[in-house]
């Protein structure tokens, strides 16, 4: 496995994704995907952003939702998302006190 | 292959204004995108709807479907259902009703193979065709891992499947089988991308890359918090009484715990070091205590309990009593 794989630059991330950097650029600008870096010269994306990068661009293509949304959707899901598995987690402890 | 009804699909009557079939559009692919659904059929829905729209939303194809759809109104309504020859999602091909109405849109040029979902063509606007070579499309995958296997790179084989598509542009599914390294300390949602090996690209265009997110499979014993392990102790009575040394399992071999006397249902003894793995170090296992009782007793161990009963003077509803 090709390690190297695992950090993408602003360039790598706009082809993984097929996107043009003013898209990248904007998902950067509203805060949904923070990328280690001082700027888009030096900026490095691990594999987590890439997938929230890949998300944010089919939101809003497909929903018609503007950026700010999108960044809006995107933390509720996450939230959503740390509840549920939170959630699921309370209910397994639990099960292990109540199962007798 | 079935007519698909793409007015009742997106739930709107034939005579429908274009405003009134997006809305319906975006109100159901709100409800029903992959990425904020949880419904069991978000996918395959979604890629109806999508369909649904792309062909209303354009008045040329509108018109062509409107004709076909009257026909099929007279000659089809025995079929009349909705389902289609679909490929998986990940594939993103249109149905195959569709392809026989307007093509394939791949080889149109209309499509990009960029991701799951961008290949459903109904939006190019985002990006421009002679911005990128149509690399193939990404896979995503859930890699069940054993909390075992994550103390230690290993080796791990995945098989997946692939939409192949041959030199007519028909597509087909093929399994291929990978080996994996998953590297230590791996967390669950944690994702690794196989730069590759995804699905093929388009002309001489690179494949798409294959993305595993790493899934932590339940262990019967021991639940995960962050990089730390909980395992349930069940106590006899007289062990949260009187103190024990017992034998706990750990994820990496048996380790003897010491139990204090008077422990309580609920407390919770760290053992240092033996959860998972993490930068620098190991998480904690931590022992949560539970005093359970013996399903049944016989007459010597009842006086017993009665006995302690009679001289215990312990009230452990007190709190009501305030």
């Amino acid at each position: 496995m090709d390690l190297n794989a695992q950090y993408l630059s602003l360039e790598e991330l706009c082809y993984a994704t097929q996107n043009p950097s003013q898209t990248i650029i904007e998902i950067i600008n509203h805060g949904i995907v923070e990328p280690e870096g001082t700027g888009p010269e030096t900026w490095v994306f691990n594999t987590q952003m890439i997938s929230v990068a890949k998300k944010a661009c089919r939101l809003h293509r497909d929903l018609g939702v503007d950026w700010s949304g999108i960044a809006l959707a995107i933390r509720l899901l996450d939230e959503l998302d740390q509840l549920r598995n939170e959630n699921q987690r309370l209910r397994k402890r639990l099960e292990r006190f109540l199962d007798e | 292959m079935d007519f698909q009804d793409y007015y009742k699909i997106l739930s709107v009557a034939p005579d429908a204004d274009s405003k009134s079939i997006k809305t319906a559009y975006r109100k159901l692919a709100r409800k029903y995108h992959p990425d904020v659904s949880e419904h069991h059929e978000a996918e395959e829905k979604f890629k109806q709807i999508s369909e649904a729209y792309e062909v209303l939303k354009d008045p040329q194809k509108r018109a062509q479907y409107d004709e076909l759809r009257e026909y099929g109104a007279q000659s089809q309504r025995s079929s009349g259902g909705q389902q289609y020859s679909q490929s998986t999602y990940g594939n993103g091909d249109f149905s195959d009703f569709f392809s026989s109405i307007f093509g394939n849109p791949r080889q149109s040029g209309s499509r990009f193979g960029a991701d799951s979902f961008s290949q459903q063509g109904f939006s190019q606007k985002s990006f421009s065709d002679q911005d990128y070579a149509r690399k193939g499309q990404d896979i995503e995958t859930d890699m069940p891992i054993f909390l075992e296997d994550t103390l230690t790179t290993t080796s791990k084989s995945i098989s997946y499947s692939l939409p192949h598509r041959d030199t007519h542009g028909r597509v087909s599914h093929v399994n291929k089988t990978l080996n994996v390294k998953i590297p230590a300390g791996v967390m669950d949602g944690e994702r690794i991308r196989l730069k590759g090996q995804g699905g093929q690209g388009l002309g001489s265009a690179p494949a798409g890359d294959l993305y595993l997110r790493i899934r932590l499979v339940p262990h019967p014993l021991f639940d995960v918090e962050a990089h730390n392990l909980i395992i349930t102790v069940p106590l006899a009575p007289w062990e949260a009484a009187l103190g024990a040394s017992l034998e706990v399992p750990t994820l990496s071999g048996k380790i003897k715990l010491t139990i204090p006397a008077n422990s309580q249902t609920g407390q919770r003894l760290r053992i240092k070091g033996k959860g998972l793995l993490r930068k620098g170090g190991h998480g904690d296992l931590y022992a949560v205590l539970k005093v359970v009782m013996p399903s049944s007793a016989n007459q010597e161990t009842k006086k017993t309990w009665q006995k302690m009963a009679d001289i215990a003077a312990f009230d452990p509803r007190m709190e009501w009593r305030k």
